[in-house]
C-alpha cells in the first residue's frame, strides 16, 4: 500500500509542470555552480602551489644575512582550498588567504576575497551550499505543501480515507513520493559534485574528502528529512492549501533569511569581540609591560642577564659562552608567544562561545545547523581557518628558534654574523596537513544530533498531523 | 469614487487581522534593523575616538621626551629617538586617516563591516597599512547584518507580497468580486483603490517607522546632505515598495487561485532577489576577474626584495634627480649611507615597481563596479541595494572616495618626512604641530544626488512598465468562470 501511494506521489509529481520546471531550474543552477566551484578551485589551487613555492624559493636563497634579518624577512603562509570548497565556499571569501610569518610578531591574515568583490555579493554566491540551503529546500515545500490539504480540496482525500488506508501508510507513502522525486534530482547532481571533487583532488586530498563527503551528504539528507516532515504535517493541519503554503514560506524565510542574521546578532551582543583597536593595543601594552602589566621590557631584559650569568657563573656578558644577543631575541619571542597564545586565545574563545549561540539558534531553524556542519565538512568554516592559522604559527616559532639558535651557538662575541644558506635549508618547508573528518566530527556532533532531533520529531509530528487528519 | 472605494478597502483590511499581524512584525523588524544599525556607527565611532585618543597621547608624549632628550634626563636609542624624522614619520609621529561614518549612516551596514574605516598612516609602504580588518567572526559577514537594508531589501517585498497576492483572487474566491462588480463600478478601478490603499499604508507606515528608528538611533541630520539623503531613502523605499505591489497586480490580473499567485509571487523574488544577484555576480567576475592577492604578495616581495638588493645604487640615483636632498657630508665620513636614508630611496623604488601591480586591482575592481552599475537595472533589488548603501555612505563609491584620498595623503606624508630623513633634521617640540594631518573631505552632495537619481528612475520604469501591463492584461480579466 505505501509503495503504491509512493508511486502515484510520484506519477503525479513528474507529470506536474511546475515540479519540472522548478526541478530543472533547480539542477542548471546547482551544476553551473559545480562547474564554477571546480574553475575555481582549480584556479585557487595553481596560484597557492605557484605561491608557496616562490615564497620557499625566496626564503632558500636570501643570500648571506644575519640570522635575524632572515626572521625579520620570513616567509608567507599561503591558506589552501579543501577540495570539497568548490561545493560550499563556507566563510573562505570572509578570512584572509594569506600570513605574513615574521620575526616578533603573530599576524593576522590579509585580503578577504570579498573586499575585492561587489556589494552584489553580499546578496550571496550562487554555490552548490546554496542551492541546497536555499533552492532546496523550497523545492520540497513545493512539492508538498498541499500533500494533504490539496486532496481535501480536491474531494478525493475522502475517497482515500473511505478506502481504509491507514493514516501511518498514507504519512509513509507520501514522504517516500517526495524522497523519491527528490532524489531523482539529488542523485544526479550528487554524482556531477562527486565526480567536480574527485578531479579537483590531489591523489592524497581524495581519501581524505571521501568521509567528509559522506558526512556532509548525511546532514543535508537529515536537513531534507526534517523538511518533508514540516511539510507534510503542516499540509495536513493547514485549512486550506494556501494558509499551508503561506505558513511554510514563512518557515523558509524565517530559517533561512532571518536566522543566521539573527544569531550573529544575538552573539554579538551576549559575546562581543573586541574592536580591532582594542585588539592591537593589548597586544602591544602586554608586549611593552607584560601580561599582567607589572612586568616592564627592561626588567624582563636584565632578569635574563642576571639568570644567565649566574647559570654560567661569570660575571660579564662577553664571557659567557652564548651569544646574548641570541638568548634574548628568543627570550622575547618567548614572551611574545606567551602574549599571543593568551590574547588569540581569548578571542577564539569568544569566537567559539559565538558559535555556541549559532548552534542553540540552531534548535529552532535547523537551516543554521545544516550551513554549519556543510561548511565545516567541506573544510571552509572557521574552526578550519583556526587549524590552519595555529599551524603556521608553529611554523613561525620553530623559524625563530632555528635562527635563534643559531645566533646563539654561532655568533660569537664581536662584529656582524652572517649565516648562509644552509641555515635557511635547516627550516624545512611548511606542509600542511588539513584535520580529517574525525576532528570535524568532534566539532560538529552537536549540529548533527540537532539536525537528527529534528527530522525525527518533524516526521513524527507528520504522522502525528495525519493521524487527526479531517476530511472538512 | 476611488476615495469611497478605499475607505470601503480600509474598512474591509481593518476587520482582517493578518494585515494586523504583519505589519506589526514588520514594524519590529523596522525598528530593530535601525537600532542594529545605529549600534553599528556606535561602534565604529567609539572605536575612532579611542585611535584619536591614542594618537593625541603619542603626540603629546613626544612633546614631553624631546626637551628631555635635548637636556639629557632621557636615554633613548636613536631607533627610537623621537627627534629622527625617520622615526616619527615610521612609528612614533604617525597619524590616523579616518572615515567618519556618514550622517545616516546607520540605514544600511552595507559594506562598511568589511572594508577598514582608519589607516594608520606611515612612511611605509601603502600596503602595510592599508589591511586593517575590523575583528568579526567570519560567520556573520557571510551572513550579513540585520540592519535596515535588509528589512527593506528582503522582508518588505515578501510583507507586500503577503499582503497582496490575493489582492483580486481572494475576493474571487469568497465571491465578493462578482457582487462588487455588479455596482457601477469599473474592475480597474476597483484594483486601483485597493492597491493604493494597501501600498499606501504599508509604504508610509514602513517609512515612518524607519525614520523614527534612525532619529532615536541618533542620526545626525545637521550635518549638510543629510536631509538629501533621507529624501532619496524615501524615495527609493516607496519607488522599490510600489515596484513590488505593481508585481503582485500584474500576477493577480491573469486570474489563477490564491496559491497559484502565492507560489508565483515567490518565485519572481527569489528570482529578483537571490538568483539575479547571484547570477550577476558570476557575470561580473567573469568578464572582470581580480587579480589575485596571492600573486600581488609575490610580486611585492620580488619588487621589495629588489630595491634592497640595489639600495646604495638606488640611493645614488634618488639623490640625482633630488640633488637638494643630499644629506650633508660629515666632514671624515664617508662610510656607508644608513638605514633610514636607504629606506627612502628602497620603499620609493619598491612603490614604483608594485604600482603597476596595484592598479590592476584598482582597475579590476573599478570595471566591476561599472558592470554592476550597468546591469543592476536587471533587478530592482540590486538597484535598491546600491542606492542604499550609497545613501548611507556604506558603499564602494565613498569608500573609493576615502581610499584616493588617503592615497594623496600618504604621498604627502611622504613628501613630508623623506627629505627630512635625508637631510637629518631633528624633530624639534614647534615641529609636531606641523605634522600634516587627514581630514575626509565628504564627496558633493550634486554627485551623490546625481547617482541617486538614475536609481530612482531604475525603480520607477519597472513600476509603470508592469503597471501598464497589469491594466492591459485586467481588461481581459473573467470574474466569472
Amino acid at each position: 500500500m505505501i509503495l503504491r501511494i509512493a508511486q502515484k506521489e510520484i506519477t503525479e509529481t513528474l507529470r506536474d509542470g511546475r515540479f519540472r520546471a522548478s526541478a530543472a531550474i533547480v539542477f542548471t543552477l546547482l551544476a553551473a555552480s559545480l562547474l564554477l566551484g571546480w574553475r575555481h578551485h582549480a584556479e585557487v589551487s595553481a596560484q597557492h602551489n605557484a605561491a608557496r613555492q616562490s615564497t620557499r624559493n625566496q626564503w632558500l636563497n636570501q643570500g648571506k644575512k644575519n640570522p635575524h634579518s632572515a626572521a625579520h624577512y620570513g616567509v608567507y603562509a599561503f591558506k589552501p582550498n579543501s577540495p570539497l570548497a568548490l561545493v560550499d565556499h563556507g566563510t573562505n571569501d570572509y578570512t584572509g588567504v594569506a600570513v605574513w610569518l615574521e620575526a616578533h610578531k603573530q599576524n593576522e591574515f590579509k585580503y578577504r576575497p570579498a573586499q575585492d568583490a561587489t556589494s552584489v555579493q553580499r546578496f550571496g554566491e550562487l554555490t552548490g551550499a546554496a542551492v541546497l540551503q536555499l533552492l532546496v529546500p523550497l523545492l520540497i515545500i513545493l512539492l508538498a505543501f498541499d500533500a494533504f490539504s490539496g486532496e481535501r480540496e480536491l474531494g478525493t482525500l475522502r475517497q482515500l480515507l473511505s478506502l481504509g488506508v491507514k493514516p501511518g501508510s498514507l504519512t509513509a507513502g507520501k514522504s517516500l513520493g517526495i524522497s523519491a522525486s527528490l532524489l531523482m534530482l539529488l542523485v544526479p547532481a550528487a554524482a556531477l559534485g562527486s565526480l567536480a571533487i574527485s578531479a579537483a583532488s590531489s591523489s592524497g586530498e581524495i581519501t581524505g574528502a571521501l568521509p567528509r563527503a559522506a558526512w556532509m551528504t548525511l546532514g543535508y539528507l537529515l536537513y531534507y528529512g526534517a523538511l518533508i516532515g514540516v511539510t507534510l504535517a503542516v499540509s495536513a493541519l493547514a485549512s486550506s492549501s494556501r494558509t499551508a503554503l503561506i505558513a511554510l514560506l514563512g518557515f523558509w524565510m524565517l530559517n533561512a533569511l532571518v536566522a543566521p542574521r539573527a544569531a550573529s546578532d544575538i552573539a554579538k551582543s551576549l559575546r562581543p569581540a573586541p574592536s580591532a583597536f582594542e585588539f592591537a593595543q593589548t597586544i602591544e601594552s602586554a608586549m611593552k609591560n607584560g601580561i599582567d602589566g607589572h612586568d616592564p621590557a627592561a626588567e624582563r631584559t636584565s632578569r635574563l642577564k642576571q639568570d644567565l650569568l649566574k647559570k654560567y657563573n661569570v660575571s660579564r656578558i662577553e664571557d659567557l659562552p652564548v651569544n646574548f644577543t641570541g638568548v634574548s631575541l628568543q627570550e622575547g619571542e618567548n614572551h611574545g608567544n606567551a602574549v599571543y597564545d593568551r590574547v588569540f586565545g581569548q578571542l577564539w574563545k569568544t569566537f567559539a562561545e559565538q558559535e555556541t549561540i549559532h548552534r542553540t539558534v540552531a534548535l529552532f531553524a535547523p537551516g543554521l545547523a545544516t550551513r554549519s556542519v556543510s561548511m565545516a565538512f567541506a573544510g571552509a568554516d572557521f574552526s578550519h581557518h583556526a587549524h590552519f592559522a595555529t599551524a603556521a604559527e608553529e611554523y613561525r616559532r620553530g623559524i625563530q628558534r632555528t635562527m635563534n639558535d643559531d645566533i646563539m651557538r654561532n655568533a660569537g662575541k664581536s662584529g656582524p654574523y652572517l649565516a648562509a644558506d644552509e641555515l635557511w635549508s635547516k627550516v624545512s618547508a611548511f606542509d600542511y596537513k588539513s584535520p580529517d573528518a574525525g576532528w570535524v566530527l568532534q566539532q560538529q556532533g552537536p549540529a548533527l544530533l540537532i539536525l537528527s532531533v529534528w527530522c525525527v520529531l518533524a516526521i513524527a509530528a507528520a504522522y502525528w498531523a495525519v493521524g487527526r487528519l479531517r476530511v472538512f | 469614487m476611488l476615495l469611497r472605494l478605499m475607505s470601503f478597502e480600509w474598512r474591509n483590511l481593518s476587520a482582517d487581522r493578518t494585515p494586523v499581524a504583519v505589519a506589526l512584525l514588520l514594524a519590529v523588524a523596522i525598528g530593530y534593523g535601525a537600532w542594529n544599525g545605529s549600534r553599528w556607527v556606535n561602534f565604529q565611532k567609539q572605536a575612532i575616538a579611542s585611535a584619536q585618543a591614542e594618537e593625541q597621547e603619542r603626540l603629546d608624549s613626544i612633546r614631553k621626551d624631546i626637551p628631555k632628550i635635548v637636556d639629557g634626563s632621557l636615554k633613548v636609542s636613536p631607533f627610537q629617538d623621537p627627534r629622527m624624522p625617520a622615526t616619527v614619520g615610521r612609528s612614533t609621529g604617525v597619524r590616523y586617516a579616518i572615515l567618519p561614518p556618514a550622517p545616516l549612516a546607520a540605514l544600511a551596514i552595507g559594506q562598511s563591516d568589511l572594508y577598514p574605516y582608519y589607516f594608520k598612516v606611515t612612511t611605509g609602504s601603502s600596503q602595510t597599512f592599508m589591511t586593517n580588518d575590523e575583528i568579526e567572526h567570519p560567520v556573520h559577514l557571510l551572513a550579513g547584518r540585520f540592519d535596515l537594508a535588509f528589512v527593506v531589501l528582503f522582508l518588505y517585498p515578501l510583507v507586500i507580497l503577503a499582503f497582496s497576492y490575493n489582492l483580486i483572487s481572494g475576493e474571487k474566491e469568497s465571491g465578493t468580486l462578482a457582487l462588487m462588480l455588479s455596482q457601477p463600478v469599473s474592475l480597474g478601478k476597483l484594483v486601483l483603490a485597493k492597491i493604493l490603499l494597501r501600498a499606501g499604508f504599508l509604504i508610509v507606515l514602513s517609512i515612518v517607522l524607519g525614520l523614527v528608528g534612525i532619529a532615536i538611533g541618533g542620526a545626525d541630520f545637521q550635518v549638510p546632505g543629510a536631509l538629501t539623503r533621507l529624501l532619496f531613502w524615501i524615495l527609493i523605499t516607496s519607488a522599490y515598495g510600489a515596484f513590488w505591489f505593481a508585481l503582485a497586480v500584474a500576477v493577480n490580473a491573469f486570474g489563477k487561485s490564491s496559491a497559484a499567485n502565492a507560489i508565483v509571487l515567490a518565485g519572481l523574488w527569489l528570482l529578483f532577489v537571490v538568483v539575479t544577484p547571484s547570477l550577476l555576480n558570476i557575470v561580473v567576475e567573469a568578464a572582470h576577474p581580480a587579480p589575485s592577492r596571492v600573486e600581488m604578495i609575490q610580486a611585492i616581495r620580488t619588487a621589495g626584495d629588489t630595491a634592497s638588493r640595489q639600495g646604495s645604487q638606488l640611493l645614488a640615483r634618488y639623490l640625482e634627480d633630488h640633488p637638494e636632498l643630499a644629506p650633508p657630508q660629515e666632514a671624515g665620513k664617508g662610510g656607508p649611507p644608513d638605514f633610514a636614508t636607504l629606506q627612502v630611496a628602497v620603499s620609493d623604488a619598491t612603490d614604483r615597481s608594485v604600482k603597476p601591480v596595484l592598479d590592476q586591482f584598482e582597475g579590476q575592481i573599478a570595471a566591476q563596479q561599472n558592470l554592476v552599475d550597468r546591469l543592476r537595472y536587471l533587478s530592482p533589488a540590486i538597484v535598491a541595494q546600491s542606492a542604499l548603501n550609497d545613501i548611507a555612505g556604506s558603499g564602494a563609491q565613498r569608500y573609493g572616495h576615502f581610499t584616493s584620498q588617503v592615497n594623496a595623503f600618504h604621498v604627502k606624508w611622504r613628501e613630508y618626512f623623506f627629505p627630512r630623513t635625508l637631510k637629518k633634521e631633528m624633530f624639534t617640540v614647534d615641529d609636531v604641530a606641523g605634522i600634516p594631518a587627514f581630514v575626509y573631505r565628504e564627496e558633493s552632495i550634486e554627485s551623490l544626488a546625481g547617482r541617486l537619481a538614475g536609481s530612482v528612475a531604475g525603480l520607477l520604469v519597472p513600476v509603470v512598465v508592469v503597471a501598464l501591463f497589469s491594466f492591459l492584461a485586467l481588461r481581459r480579466f473573467t470574474v466569472v468562470n
